[in-house]
């Protein structure tokens, strides 16, 4: 093949075939290349070396989620119902997210396309703006919510509002100054690892191990029926599948340079991501079961909930939980602007990727910093209803998926784009179970807030 | 030193045809901007995004007056 420099610039080349070779190829195939090198390999070391090349959106889009308002949603759970029926059912929702988001798995590495780029060219503008309304609307709440929490769970060691929110911005930022997907991965993956903090504050609340066994099986004590319950089932599910996950993971998939060969280690990626999510969710729930009936808990805030648990688990255990929270806020603060800019560059047709240099990738970069910073402002803004934004994001979450998740069932069904890996009949039966439930659980929630009086022949 | 340390991030017709080599065809950033054909969605796809698109704004009022009466 013969090939010849391209006067765009010194890292872009044109072959003779007119296809031009980017900076971002040139960094997308160098990660392929050790991908290709450990499969040629056998053994168990190679696989497990193949593994850890593979693994990284899933995990990032689990734990991801696990942010500042699904931490307090879970600590919410566990100190207003103990243990009982929301230990199961917090599983149960990460089944679900394991199940809708392997399909983006598969989606990303079929069509090598994003999310957003994959609504807007196969169905239109018209309904691929409703999405990207839908997206921006709840990403942009939800990246208020973490710096919410990031704030809130530094204001627990006494750093004051503007320098937390300011060293948050570092971090996400200094995340993004190797200009490498693969770099920006690991130093997020680790970040993210840090999730599992609640697990150490859970086994200091010395939980009673009989009864989280009993309520695993049997999905007792059950909670009462009412609106409460309702919010919280609501705010639990919007805690493990929103809609930024499934542009995220999507992304994510197509800037690392997943491909068919890899969807096993995808879906491994996806499993093991959603067992560390709910192993973190469930500590969280356990960490605050001492709270039952001993407070209320209403509207708490991260730092509330760690000065209310210090009897129980003393100064260190709650600083655990502050940092757990701050953990959270920041993760989540990365990969939620992260889809934002994915989504903004794919439906503008700009450069979008975390292997761009920065004077290539200049608007998705901006985008990037421009969502996270306007977060960050406005949480510093005094007298702002913010409580009101932590109130309604995961609830705004759960009702933005069922749209969302027919996009994403029309497109993985779809054989011109999938080919041999549209989904099988047993994953559209599980997609459209997960669809149901969701519309469900919010019809219902409408109902309770409509007429409060609805489920009063239930009980509370 | 593998063949691949050889390779790592040399710019130029050399690494043009290693790229080309590591890579699916339509992961290229160029094979990207041909846009995906466009699909008619059915009178049925089209009633359930509709009736999910009025759920999705009716819930979205409910939510958003519950929340704020409730602060």
């Amino acid at each position: 093949m013969s090939v010849s420099a391209q006067p765009g610039g010194p890292r872009s080349v044109t072959t003779s075939h007119e296809v031009v070779v980017t900076h971002e190829d040139l960094d997308r195939a160098y990660d392929r290349a050790r991908v290709s090198a450990a499969r040629n390999r056998r053994g168990f070391r190679s696989r497990m070396w193949l593994m850890w090349l593979l693994i990284g959106p899933g995990i990032l889009a689990m734990l991801g989620e696990n942010d500042g308002p699904s931490m307090l949603s879970y600590a919410a759970t566990g100190a207003k119902f103990g243990v009982g029926f929301f230990v199961p059912f917090v599983v149960l929702t990460f089944a679900m997210a394991l199940v809708v988001q392997e399909m983006t798995v598969r989606l990303g590495a079929a069509t090598h396309r994003g999310h957003a780029e994959l609504i807007f060219e196969r169905f239109g503008p018209f309904w691929g703006w409703f999405s990207m309304i839908d997206l921006g609307i709840g990403n942009f709440l939800t990246l208020i919510t973490e710096f919410i929490a990031i704030r809130a769970g530094l204001g627990f060691f006494g750093i004051p509002p503007w320098a937390a929110v300011l060293i948050a911005l570092a971090v996400l930022y200094s995340a993004l100054l190797s200009h490498r997907y693969w770099t920006w991965e690991r130093v997020t993956l680790a970040a993210a690892a840090f999730n599992l903090i609640f697990i150490p504050v859970a086994l200091l609340a010395h939980p009673h191990w009989g009864a989280v066994g009993h309520a695993l099986v049997s999905w007792k004590p059950l909670p009462p029926v009412g609106k409460d319950t309702l919010l919280i089932i609501l705010s639990d599910i919007g805690a493990t599948v929103t809609p930024w996950m499934l542009f995220f993971q999507q992304s994510a998939t197509v800037d690392k340079g997943l491909t068919i060969k890899d969807i096993h280690f995808g879906r491994l990626d996806t499993l093991l991501g959603a067992a560390l999510a709910a192993l973190a969710a469930l500590a969280t729930i356990l960490a605050t079961a001492p709270l039952f009936h001993h407070i209320s808990a209403d509207n708490f805030e991260a730092a509330q909930f760690a000065e209310a648990l210090k009897p129980f688990i003393g100064r260190f255990g709650a600083g655990l939980f502050a940092l757990g929270m701050v953990e959270a806020g920041i993760v989540a603060s990365i990969t939620i602007s992260t889809s934002s800019a994915y989504a903004f560059g794919e439906v503008a047709q700009r450069p979008h990727s975390l292997n761009l240099p920065m004077g290539e990738g200049k608007s998705f970069y901006s985008v990037l910093a421009l969502c996270a910073a306007a977060a960050a402002a406005i949480v510093l803004i005094p007298g702002l209803p913010l409580v009101f934004v932590v109130l309604v994001v995961n609830v705004v979450a759960v009702l933005a998926m069922p749209p969302a998740l027919v996009f994403l069932y029309l497109l993985v069904n779809d054989q011109e784009i999938m080919g041999e890996v549209r989904s099988p009949k047993w994953a559209n039966a599980l997609a459209a179970a997960v669809v149901v439930l969701l519309t469900a659980a919010g019809i219902l929630y409408g109902v309770s807030a409509v007429a409060p009086n609805a489920f009063a022949w239930l009980g509370r | 030193m593998t063949h691949l340390d050889q390779h790592e991030r040399i710019a130029g017709p050399a690494a043009a045809e290693w790229v080309l080599s590591e890579l699916e065809e339509d992961q290229l950033v160029e094979a990207k901007i041909t846009p995906v054909p466009r699909r008619r969605l059915g009178r049925g796809e089209l009633v359930l995004l509709w009736a999910l698109r009025v759920y999705l704004i009716f819930m979205m009022v409910v939510v958003f007056w519950q929340a704020w009466t409730a602060r």
